[in-house]
């Protein structure tokens, strides 16, 4: 491992660049360029909390922000992790010719989403702004928002220990891509995006088993982590169940531990295994 | 493994697994039981030699003798099965045609990333590019994406590039021959120069041309042994003697 990262240390300059160049080349060909990567996030924001707020009637408040905010890490994760999982095998011509880690191929798929993903933030940050500039009563901003730089951190190290591990098995067996393309998908809907944590909470078959269903759906990290964006980036928001407006739930404090500890965890364990089959890459017969 | 030695070869042995069905995907993972023996092709049987400082070593034999596997083992592609390979220096391979060329980036783009995967820091390879592309004679062509270039074109901006990355030692497959002749000429200077500077070459050719012109001394394999080893002119004769080519 340590002589890993030192080989990797030593070929900064070239993720450095490798980040650049996948930036650029992504939106080369396309007159709005690199707008694309915030308008694509924003359109489907606007489609999600329009059918599942305003259609289907959540009687959430400013639905489309609470969505935005659990919708940007999630397609963070999602993008980077089927980045990578492409990144070797569609650059192998350069692997077999040249030395250099191969973890650079697959981190700077990644690295090049997390740009993405922080421009993102900052763009919502702006709408946050204009909210409040239209109408000083409200203060959009949580203090809460000092939580960000971990979450993000947590965000980047998950994506990364999944992202190579995706990598490696994908470049030996491409169904992976097909295996995880799905699980996504499935993950999407598991996770708080298009409707509110509470609503787990207070769904019947949560009142039923006295509160478990809600622990073990916060088990996934991806849901545990939106939940977590949603909950220090926004004011707390009741739901209404039969009629009557329920409470806020906040999300225990062990989750945040759990992100953490999920985060290092897998990075450490997706690393190492990349490590074991990289030298495989170019002999897949 | 004193100063004077730039590539330590110790009884190197390759072998790789050829089997169709041995990795490609998880059905073959998936029925476990029902799977076929594993085919090995061993490619190099235990294969030693130093190449010193300043030297040219050329590596000649017939397809499939393993001469290009050694050259992938030496520029770290692959890792031996046994034995092992020390590199001193700074090592940059010649690309093949446009190998880790992005088509939809223009050549100065393409150029300052190639420049960096050899080894070179970015502000290095800005500082370069007016050499490499004074010397790949690509002109104005050179700011064009580089799927609008000529194979010609790409192979001159390939050479171009390694020998501008400040390498200690240049591996060269069969890629000699590029563009027409007179930038072949620019080549041989180029590669004249660069041996005078101290640096060292392993060459694989198929030419005995090119063997007898640069190589100080001559290394024939055949599977995967070296089958004879020295002065270049009677190692070619020898190889040539036995039908190769």
């Amino acid at each position: 491992m340590r002589e890993n990262l030192a080989a990797l240390w030593r070929y900064r300059e070239l993720l450095l660049s490798m980040v650049e160049r996948e930036l650029r080349v992504r939106y080369k060909n396309s007159a709005l360029g690199f707008l694309w990567s915030f308008i694509n996030p924003l359109v489907t924001t606007l489609v999600l909390s329009f059918v599942f707020g305003t259609l289907i009637g959540g009687g959430v408040k400013n639905f489309t922000a609470y969505v935005l905010v659990a919708l940007l890490p999630y397609t963070f994760f999602q993008q980077s992790v089927l980045d990578s999982a492409q990144s070797v095998l569609g650059q192998l011509s350069v692997v077999k010719k040249v030395y250099f880690p191969r973890e650079i191929l697959p981190l700077s798929s990644i690295l090049a989403n997390f740009v993405n993903l922080l421009i993102g933030m900052g763009i919502f940050f702006v709408l946050l702004l204009i909210v409040y500039l239209r109408d000083p009563r409200v203060v959009p901003f949580q203090p809460t928002t000092v939580v960000l730089p971990y979450l993000l951190i947590c965000s980047l190290l998950m994506a990364t220990g999944i992202g190579l591990a995706v990598c490696a098995l994908n470049t030996f067996y491409e169904d992976v891509k097909y295996i995880v393309s799905n699980l996504m998908y499935l993950l999407f809907f598991l996770s708080p995006i298009t409707y509110l944590s509470e609503k787990v909470a207070y769904s019947d078959i949560n009142q039923r088993s006295g509160g478990l269903v809600f622990q073990l759906y916060h088990l996934n990290p991806v849901a545990a982590l939106s939940t977590a964006y949603r909950q220090c980036l926004l004011a707390p928001q009741g739901v209404m169940e039969d009629g009557v407006l329920q409470p806020p739930i906040p999300l225990d404090a062990k989750y945040y531990i759990y992100i953490g500890v999920f985060a290092v965890t897998v990075c450490i364990g997706g690393y190492a295994l990349f490590n074991r089959l990289k030298w495989q890459f170019v002999e897949r017969p | 493994m004193s100063q004077a030695v730039s590539i330590h070869v110790h009884d190197v042995h390759k072998s790789f697994i050829t089997s169709r069905s041995g990795v490609a995907s998880l059905k073959t993972l998936a029925l476990w039981w029902r799977k076929p023996p594993k085919k090995v092709l061993s490619v190099l049987k235990g294969v030693s030699f130093d190449v010193h400082r300043g030297e040219c070593l050329a590596l000649v034999g017939r397809n499939g003798a393993g001469k290009s596997t050694l050259l992938s083992l030496i520029a770290r592609i692959y890792k031996p099965n046994q034995g092992n390979i020390q590199v001193t220096g700074r090592l940059a391979p010649l690309l093949e045609l446009g190998a880790g060329f992005h088509p939809d980036l223009t050549g100065v783009d393409n150029i300052l990333f190639n420049a960096v995967v050899l080894g070179l820091s970015r502000e290095e390879a800005r500082s370069r590019m007016p050499a490499i592309i004074e010397f790949s004679e690509l002109g104005e062509a050179v700011h064009q994406p580089v799927r609008t270039l000529s194979s010609g074109m790409l192979a001159r901006l390939g050479f171009a590039i390694a020998v501008h990355v400040d390498a200690d030692i240049l591996l060269v497959d069969e890629v000699l021959s590029v563009g027409d002749y007179r930038f072949e000429e620019k080549c041989r200077n180029r590669i004249e120069e660069f041996r005078a500077q101290g640096g060292t070459i392993v060459l694989v050719s198929h030419s005995a041309r090119t063997v007898q012109m640069f190589a100080d001394r001559c290394i024939w394999l055949e599977n995967g042994q070296v089958r004879d080893e020295g002065d270049p002119e009677r190692v070619i004769q020898a190889y040539l003697g036995q039908g190769g080519v």
